[in-house]
């Protein structure tokens, strides 16, 4: 006799961005929907077009933020248990790289795993915005197929001058200060801190915050770094997602959207309907009060999800002006609204037209 | 557990300048993808573009250790020296944008993944493939190694399905 599937529960959780530091601090946050961009003091931003971002004030380097969310999130696990523990991290890469040879990420990722007493390194995502989101994912089909035990899942990006002059150069971030997602007057993103890491294991080896009930990935084939406008691949993450954890859109009662403030928004509307249908889904995008963190983005909005649907609260899409007609969603606007299902969708998308959705259920 | 099986191969060599992607400037990381991958699944599907079903549902893996460390260093340097940043730059800025190429000239629809191997670059992308096909959103793998090091730049690709190598 076949034995089922074994579930990914999720039985650790800590996260830092701009909004503080711990859970408790990304939950009130998001739920207050107050944003955190302010002017960027970290370095200079002379000669940028665009100067704000949503920065922690005294942070220290990206490997010891991610040291940080690591041993937090495994404060439950012995140090025994720890050492039984692969990592699987999201990273940009060393944060050192273009300026010093020796820094390479395989090292980072390396000496990270050493220092936070894990057993090695499994697997370092370098895939832009879904690094985080796809390690989850991977880690979730491991465990459902019986490879993989206990693994943390850390993902981690400080804002940092090399991308932010990049993006500023791009002319992706949002010039008024705010990111705007699925709004009328959204004039682009703002990248923010998110360091974040979770203890996955198959359910019933601890007790569990949430289940990791389905995932998926899938490409749009469309350009090199602007979304399918017809939402395809974004759809077929979804699609395959709500299929692995065999519910359908009707049970799904929150979408942390991927959208930024950028263009790029519609699509992901577009995306949304055609997967979930006539399903009037509360959605919202966290990004509006803790900004784009790029690799650590899907990781640290995986966890924010986790956090509000355990809460019983959605977070509001901060930073809206007024309807965008090709953004037509039941956005949550001006207050966190009861959540109405213990399942809620985590969506992330990147360059290269790479998606990802992840699809929590809570655990009372 | 499935296995895993190699469809087609093609090695761009290190000191072979591979031909411009439009679009991609400063570094040879990603006209050096694009190149192994073109040779890789024109062996496999004869002329490109390909058609919808040719990839619907194959990944595009991309592995590199070094990552495009030719493009952060230019990027480094021009943040240090207080210089102007090109926008296509920005287009740039991680390994997925050439994968996204590769795909939309392919028609490859399935997912997009990039890692920094700590082992074998070889052996971490074919455990990557198989994790997809065996998941199950992925039936081909596009597995590509670049590396960008002191001893030249140079990639390899694969295109890999469900199949008998453990």
């Amino acid at each position: 006799m076949t034995e089922p599937p074994l579930r990914t529960g999720i039985t650790g959780l800590a996260a830092v961005s701009a909004l503080g530091r711990g859970a408790q601090a990304q939950l009130a946050g998001v739920l207050a929907g107050a944003a955190a961009f302010a002017p960027v003091r970290r370095f200079d931003v002379g000669g940028r077009k665009v100067t704000t971002a949503a920065t922690l004030a005294d942070t220290g380097s990206l490997a010891d933020e991610l040291a940080g969310v690591i041993w937090d999130a495994c404060a439950g696990l012995s140090a025994g248990e720890r050492a039984e523990t692969p990592l699987l991290l999201g990273i940009h890469g060393h944060p050192d790289a273009g300026r010093s040879a020796a820094a390479t990420t395989a090292g980072f990722a390396t000496d990270l795993a050493a220092r936070t007493g894990l057993a090695g390194v499994a697997k370092v995502y370098t895939c832009a915005c879904v690094s985080g989101s796809t390690a989850v994912a991977d880690a979730a089909a491991s465990i459902r197929a019986g490879r993989s035990g206990r693994v943390v899942v850390a993902a981690g990006y400080l804002v940092e001058s090399d991308q932010f002059a990049l993006f500023d150069a791009g002319r992706a971030l949002a010039k008024d200060g705010a990111a705007r997602p699925f709004s009328s007057g959204r004039s682009g993103l703002l990248l923010g801190d998110a360091v974040s890491a979770v203890v996955l294991e198959p359910v019933g080896a601890q007790d569990v915050l949430a289940e990791v009930a389905g995932w998926g990935r899938a490409g749009d084939a469309h350009h090199v770094v602007r979304p399918d406008p017809g939402g395809r691949g974004m759809a077929r993450a979804i699609g395959a997602a709500l299929r692995r954890a065999g519910i359908g859109p009707d049970e799904v009662g929150y979408v942390n959207a991927n959208a930024s403030g950028a263009d790029g928004d519609s699509a992901e509307a577009t995306a949304l309907r055609k997967a979930l249908g006539t399903e009037r889904i509360p959605v919202s995008s966290t990004k509006s009060t803790h900004g784009h963190g790029l690799e650590g983005s899907g990781l640290l909005e995986m966890v924010v999800t986790v956090l509000a649907v355990r809460a019983g609260k959605l977070p509001v899409n901060a930073g809206y002006l007024g309807a965008d007609p090709a953004c037509d969603l039941d956005l949550i606007l001006d207050a966190p609204r009861e959540a109405a299902s213990p399942y809620a969708l985590t969506v992330n998308a990147a360059f290269g037209g790479a998606n990802t959705a992840l699809l929590v259920k809570a655990v009372a | 557990m499935k296995g895993i099986g190699e469809l087609t191969a093609a090695t761009v060599p290190s000191g072979t300048v591979p031909p411009p992607v439009p679009g991609f400037v400063v570094s040879s990381f990603s006209p050096l993808v694009a190149a192994a991958a073109e040779r890789c699944l024109i062996a496999r599907h004869k002329n490109p573009p390909g058609t919808e079903d040719i990839g619907e549902r194959t990944a595009v893996v991309v592995v590199s250790g070094s990552g495009d460390a030719r493009m952060a260093e230019h990027v480094a340097h021009m943040v240090d020296d207080g210089a102007r940043i090109g926008p296509l730059l920005f287009f740039q800025a991680v390994p997925n944008s050439v994968a996204g190429h590769v795909a939309a000239r392919w028609g490859l629809r399935g997912p997009v993944v990039c890692l920094c191997p700590t082992g074998d670059p070889k052996a971490e992308g074919l455990a990557q493939a198989r994790l997809l096909i065996d998941d199950g959103d992925a039936d081909e793998v596009l597995v590509v190694l670049v590396e960008q090091t002191g001893a030249g730049d140079s990639a390899h690709a694969l295109l890999v399905n469900e199949g008998d190598l453990p």
